[in-house]
């Protein structure tokens, strides 16, 4: 390729005399009607059927987006990036990117977001100007809220001058990135190739530089549809991706002596690993301080059979805390305090006079609408750094720090703490036998059945709607676990685990997704991308037919206002009648089971479904359920 | 200091509803007060069963619910979370409906006798 443009009519000027006389005619046929008003002064030109663009401008954008490293982008196709489309498919054949199709532009962000979380690399996304940005809107807030890379490409037309009449006029926007500038980390509109170049290189590294987020680049549709000139003097810029920061070394040593010094040490870790080896060094640290852990869980952070996890114990253990470390904590004061609902009682957990360090990139990325920064904390000691570039150094000081006697003190903590662990897991399985045959169906159950399947394979739970998972079953590798989508806005699981099955088909690892019924319903169309592009997952609908939580609202405003409280399914439930998600499944190629009463069932219908996993392709079990 | 003192007060409620429910005990229909546990929604944090839920949503109340009194006292003056269910909305028949049905609730298989629930 890398040829310029030409023009066929050129080309027929020095053609036979015959063909010049169909040339006449056609020009003849493409000059305005006489008395028709001249488009000469606004620069257009009469068109011609014949002309052929050989090197788009969208090629080259291929060949940036290729550069990145970027294997997908996921899209519903719309007119404004049409020459895109086209040269991922025709001229970079359609590899790396790959154009994923989705349903909606909601899902196709989500999906990235799934994918993101996995493979530890942003997917692209392409949606369609105004429409499409709007659409993709609550998914790119999520991803904003969990600070995952997503870089989204947006169609448009920012030239009045070439739009077509109506619609396409609805469907462009001056400034594309303003709708959802509030919750990007960065954008741009490039209008020139180079421009675009080193522009969407520059979004990549953004993106992906902790704390990473969304980025917006306008691909403008002429800029793709017209031909590349003069390419020689396009550079493809190097990508070199930015090391994490690491907090300030002073400021580590200091935490390191408050900790070693303390005599009840907690960890709370929340967004804080990137990776196995983020893991590892959190182990390290506590096994160092035989501090108990509180996985928080955005992402996966700390083994579950470990002795030192507590997650479940996280209230009691900040109440006892006389030092508290929280790595990359996304709600610091949620962590301390509470507020009742309905009546916004306000109660301190922990002890006054606790001191509290917080490593955490979250003052860097702020804006001032939103409110995902959630209430601010007080602490002692806030050190703004990566937490798993962090730890390394913390590790070392701590040991450094850590006197005779305080090492003393600190092993002498290792038998309570490994009872106090064993108490925590034998308490959850306590709880989590009652109701056992129940129909419908304990989610307890549920839960357990699906380890039965899987504990000998290599597996990721991509999305669950319940907590059973993370508390019952042993759990020690980075990809076990994913966390969830960040502004626990609906629509996220279902594209977001076809997205995280996507980047683990390669690898693999069983992917698994626990799924409300209601956020199903927000993007069922995921389910079609899963089998058109033949990614395994294995979902499971957690089917309690309603908008579970939005029942226990209703009840509490009932109550508080002093009226009926039966008329609390009105509105929150989805019921009458009831969805049969399975047939939902299987019209769009998906193998599909349920619905399922009988808890007997569970374990043979997902054995069927498992079956299909293993050869590549979707499978949808629906489990008529417990609330929760 | 508050929220010991409420502690204290809601252990000497149980301690009291317990001693006077050995003496008389609530009558009522437990078909009636399965139809009125569904109808008021209390699955939703119970369990069908009142087996209780994942995430704490709603503690376990069956089988062997706390004695009536002890139970009532939660019902229409809770702790924590949980919205008051007042006499206008959910009488006193049909709370006592609701104990006899989670009274009626058999224990479910032991932790013991689940093999799926062993994690080790």
């Amino acid at each position: 390729m890398g040829k310029d443009a030409f023009d066929r009519r050129s080309f027929l000027k020095g053609a036979a005399a015959s063909a010049a006389a169909v040339l006449s005619t056609q020009l003849a046929a493409n000059a305005p009607a006489e008395g028709a008003e001249s488009n000469s002064d606004s620069g257009e030109k009469p068109a011609s059927r014949d002309k052929i663009i050989g090197r788009p401008g969208s090629d080259y954008m291929v060949d940036v987006i290729k550069a990145t490293g970027m294997e997908y982008i996921a899209s519903n196709p719309g007119s404004s990036f049409r020459s895109l489309q086209e040269s991922i498919i025709n001229y970079g054949g359609n590899k790396k990117p790959e154009f994923l199709t989705c349903t909606h532009e909601e899902s196709s962000v989500a999906m990235a977001h799934g994918y993101a979380k996995v493979a530890g690399k942003p997917m692209g996304i392409a949606a369609h100007g105004t429409v499409g940005l709007q659409h993709a809107a609550m998914a790119v807030y999520n991803a904003w809220c969990d600070r995952v890379p997503v870089v989204l490409f947006a169609g448009n037309f920012l030239d009045a001058n070439t739009r077509r009449p109506g619609v396409e006029w609805y469907h462009c926007v001056q400034d594309p990135a303003a709708l959802l500038r509030d919750f990007t980390k960065w954008d741009d509109q490039p209008v020139s190739l180079q421009h675009f170049a080193e522009s969407v290189m520059r979004g990549y590294k953004i993106a992906t530089t902790p704390p990473m987020g969304p980025v917006l680049i306008t691909a403008d549709g002429d800029l793709a549809e017209e031909a590349v000139h003069d390419e020689k003097k396009l550079r493809l810029p190097k990508l070199t991706m930015t090391i994490p920061p690491q907090g300030d070394s002073g400021a580590v040593t200091e935490a390191a002596k408050m900790l070693a010094a303390a005599q009840n040490p907690v960890i709370l870790a929340d967004r804080a690993c990137r990776s196995q080896e983020g893991m590892k060094r959190i182990v390290e640290l506590a096994e160092a301080l035989n501090a108990p852990v509180a996985d928080i869980g955005g992402r996966m952070n700390f083994p579950t059979n470990h002795y030192l996890c507590r997650s479940l114990d996280k209230r009691s253990l900040v109440g006892q805390a006389d030092v508290v470390l929280m790595l990359e904590v996304a709600d610091p004061w949620g962590q301390f305090n509470t507020i009742s609902d309905p009546h916004h009682e306000y109660r301190r957990l922990s002890k006054p006079d606790v001191k509290i360090v917080h490593i955490s990139l979250g003052d860097t990325l702020t804006k001032a609408n939103y409110q995902d920064m959630q209430r601010f904390m007080p602490v002692d000691l806030a050190i703004s750094g990566d937490a798993q570039a962090t730890l390394p150094a913390l590790i070392e000081a701590v040991k450094s720090a850590t006197s005779m006697s305080q090492r003393a003190a600190i092993s002498d903590r290792a038998t309570k703490l490994r009872e106090d662990h064993r108490r925590m897991k034998d308490r959850v399985r306590t709880e989590a036998a009652p109701g056992w045959d129940a129909t419908p169906c304990s989610t307890a159950r549920t839960s357990a059945q699906l380890y039965n399947l899987i504990k000998n394979e290599k597996w990721c739970v991509a999305v669950s709607s319940m907590q059973w998972n993370k508390n019952l079953w042993p759990a020690t590798e980075y990809y076990n676990f994913i966390g969830g989508s960040g502004g626990a806005g609906q629509g996220y699981g279902a594209p977001a685990a076809v997205g995280a099955a996507l980047a683990n088909r390669d690898k693999g690892i069983v992917t698994v997704s626990i799924e409300g019924d209601g956020d199903l319903m927000y993007a069922p169309g995921s389910l079609w991308t899963a089998a058109h592009h033949k990614i395994p997952l294995l979902m499971i609908v957690h089917n309690n037919r309603a908008y579970h939580q939005e029942v226990m609202h209703l009840q509490k405003m009932a109550s508080l206002h002093n009226r009926r409280m039966d008329t609390a399914a009105i509105g929150t439930t989805i019921e009458n009648p009831n969805i049969d998600y399975a047939k939902l499944a299987q019209s769009m190629g998906v193998h599909g089971e349920g619905p399922i009463n009988d808890p007997a069932a569970i374990g043979p219908a997902l054995s069927r479904a498992m079956a299909v996993v293993k050869r590549g392709e979707p499978a949808l079990v629906d489990i008529v359920s417990q609330g929760r | 200091m508050r929220g010991m003192i409420s502690k204290i007060i809601f252990l000497l409620l149980l301690t009291t509803a317990f001693a006077s429910a050995q003496e008389s005990g609530p009558a009522g229909s437990a078909e009636r007060g399965h139809q009125s546990y569904m109808k008021y929604m209390c699955y939703t944090c119970h369990g069908t069963l009142g087996q209780g839920a994942d995430r704490g949503t709603g503690p376990k109340l069956a089988p062997n619910p706390l004695a009536y009194p002890a139970f009532a006292v939660q019902v229409r003056t809770p702790r924590l979370d949980m919205p008051p269910y007042r006499k206008e909305f959910v009488s006193d028949q049909e709370l006592t409906d609701i104990y006899a049905y989670l009274s009626s609730v058999k224990p479910s298989a032991a932790l013991k006798d689940i093999p799926l629930l062993n994690f080790q």
